[in-house]
């Protein structure tokens, strides 16, 4: 009884979750024509759909960037008309009208790598702080045959044990002249 | 296509580059090969076919310039009058962006020569070039949607 009860809400959930009014082959209107709102599909853009990107290896979108204005209504009729008639401002208007950025802007260089290198640093520099807190107040002091004295005896037992004597340390001592080899 | 194999633009590049040619590949047709020459007057006459709308200009113009060259000065003239038959200068301009672009790191060869050849169609259809209107240099900044 229970178990029926659950499976009712369950299959009303499920019903409530399909998409209302889902016709056949209006997949496109649900993802893109709607967004686009009363923006003029111009061309086909890179796979068919109506949106609006600055690509550099796509330069002419499906869309307009703008809506339709009244200002931008009266330069296109005067568009319609010699263009020599048009002035600067009035292409640039023209222009932002149908593009968000220029190709130039979309391949400016935007500083990013500061950033990162600057991150970088701050990372590299934590770590030798790091390194150096812990070499004062963590490690132990080194073991007394480190020094210097230390470790001229330990190099005179390697020789009078003829360590490695083919191509080793000891190969480069002269045994008859008590000295090193040049 | 620019197909520079010889002529004063060949011989200046070549001195002012070191390269002995800067030939580019014709288009292969899945297995039929058009020469350059063949290409160009295809794209010419796409687009100076009479009654074209904006909707295929703009095709045409992604596809050339997704192909790997540079439009010849013929194909941008006729790219230009299409804009001009269906009352469009941003996408002339855009369109002579995206030529500038295709030029790749060759801008300072290419393009000079691309302007000389087109310059006459330019001023007579009235489309500025894009130093003249200033689009060569960032104009506006776009906010990043990862700062907002």
């Amino acid at each position: 009884m229970a178990l029926r009860l659950i499976n009712n809400a369950l299959r009303r959930q499920l019903a409530a979750q399909l998409p209302h009014n889902a016709q056949v082959g209006s997949v496109a209107s649900v993802h893109t024509l709607d967004k686009i709102g009363k923006r003029e599909i111009v061309g086909f853009g890179w796979n068919g759909t109506a949106c609006y990107a600055d690509r550099a290896d796509y330069p002419m979108p499906a869309v307009r960037f703008r809506e339709p204005t009244n200002e931008i209504n009266a330069l296109r009729a005067k568009e319609q008309g010699d263009w020599k008639k048009l002035s600067p401002q009035e292409i640039k208007a023209l222009y932002r009208a149908s593009f968000c950025q220029t190709i130039a802007e979309v391949q400016a260089p935007t500083g990013e790598w500061k950033m990162h290198l600057g991150i970088g640093l701050i990372f590299t520099a934590a770590a030798i702080w790091v390194a150096v807190l812990m070499n004062l107040f963590v490690y132990d002091e080194l073991p007394v045959t480190f020094d210097e004295e230390h470790q001229k005896a330990q190099l005179k037992r390697i020789i009078d044990l003829e360590i490695n004597p083919v191509t080793g340390v000891t190969s480069h001592w002269d045994y008859e002249n008590k000295k090193w080899k040049n | 296509m620019l197909r520079i194999t010889a002529g004063k633009v060949a011989s200046a590049m070549r001195g002012s580059l070191g390269v002995t040619s800067t030939r580019v590949i014709a288009v292969r047709q899945h297995g039929t090969e058009e020469s350059a020459e063949a290409f160009d007057s295809r794209y010419e006459k796409y687009f100076a076919r009479d009654g074209i709308d904006g909707w295929e200009i703009r095709k045409g113009m992604n596809d050339l310039l997704g192909m790997d060259l540079v439009p010849s000065p013929k194909v941008i003239e006729s790219g230009l009058r299409a804009c001009r038959r269906v009352n469009d200068i941003a996408l002339a301009i855009r369109w002579l962006e995206g030529c500038k672009d295709k030029c790749g790191d060759q801008k300072a060869t290419i393009y000079p020569y691309l302007l000389e050849k087109i310059s006459p169609t330019l001023k007579e259809l009235g489309v500025p070039t894009i130093e003249e209107i200033g689009y060569d240099k960032p104009e506006l900044a776009l906010k990043s949607v990862y700062d907002i």
